[in-house]
């Protein structure tokens, strides 16, 4: 049988799915460098001098691809978006407490999100309060594509 | 089992699988696992010598109040610097007291300087006006090739 949906139905469905291709917009762009350039990226996550050094290539490798994947998803396999966003939420929870430890510790150094550029800006508090933005919006993706299901 | 967790759990191999499969094959392959302790900057952080890239040492040269320091060969720091930098050889400290005193003296700030990221004599240059007595050092670990590359100010260049 087929089943209609309300107005309100329909606004939660539409916020949740646009924000889901912002995120998607966010990851493609922060995917992109990191893919070409795995070597900088490597570097960009062993300026902040958390992981062992081991650890370094292996993390920067599969961030990136995680990334990726996720930012599919989210374009084209929309059964399995909320599982995207869960990682997407998880990824930023983890940079952003990353980007305040080094803040907190003095780096002079970018944060690696966006860009790769050696005259890529440091990372500031702007940097968290940003991603605090992003992991709400997140937030906001989940609840409303939680909502939209269960009515 | 949940779904929404298998789902989660798919991702994430995939992911892995793909990581693998890509860097194998990625023209600009980097190792698995890599000795990054053995890097100048690990070196640097270990000795809590400040390191900044080159948008920061931008903004120390515009500032106008930090002394560039260029920890090269003479022979390469005639052939082009840092505007405004002071060569003081890592190798030949020896013969180049006199410059080293002038530097122990002056209440500015340093920023020392080498070619490029794989080379150390910057740090070690560090290390060692600061086993000197100074303080207020930083250390651009980019280095001149890129420093040039962004077209940052230079001088010298033929």
């Amino acid at each position: 049988m087929k089943t209609t949906r309300s107005p309100r139905d329909r606004t939660l469905y539409r916020i949740s799915y646009w924000i889901a291709v912002y995120m998607v917009g966010l990851a493609l762009a922060a995917g992109y460098s990191k893919i070409l350039y795995p070597d900088q990226f490597a570097l960009a996550v062993f300026r902040y001098h958390l992981l062992p050094y081991q650890l370094v290539n292996i993390t920067a490798l599969y961030i990136t691809w995680l990334e990726a994947v996720c930012a599919v998803i989210l374009l084209f396999i929309p059964r399995w978006r909320r599982a995207a966003l869960w990682i997407v939420l998880a990824l930023l929870a983890v940079l952003t407490v990353a980007v305040a430890t080094g803040i907190l510790h003095g780096t002079a150094f970018a944060c690696g999100c966006f860009s790769l550029s050696p005259q890529a800006r440091p990372m500031d508090w702007f940097t968290v309060l940003r991603n605090c933005g992003l992991i709400t919006l997140c937030l906001m993706a989940l609840v409303g594509g939680h909502r939209a299901r269960k009515d | 089992m949940n779904p929404l967790a298998k789902q989660i759990g798919l991702i994430l191999l995939a992911s892995a699988a793909l990581a693998v499969a890509a860097n194998l094959g990625h023209p600009r392959r980097i190792p698995w696992v890599q000795n990054w302790g053995r890097q100048m900057e690990a070196h640097a952080a270990k000795e809590k010598i400040e390191a900044v890239p080159l948008y920061r040492a931008l903004d120390l040269l515009f500032a106008g109040n930090h002394l560039f320091i260029d920890a090269r060969p003479a022979a390469e720091y005639l052939q082009g610097r840092i505007k405004g930098a002071v060569s003081l050889p890592f190798g030949s400290l020896a013969e180049n007291l006199e410059t080293l005193e002038r530097l122990l003296e002056t209440q500015r700030p340093l920023v020392v300087y080498c070619r490029n990221r794989e080379c150390d004599d910057a740090l070690m240059l560090a290390l060692e006006l600061r086993d000197m007595g100074k303080s207020n050092l930083v250390l651009y670990v980019d280095g001149f090739e890129l420093w040039e590359q962004a077209a940052a100010p230079v001088e010298g260049r033929p």
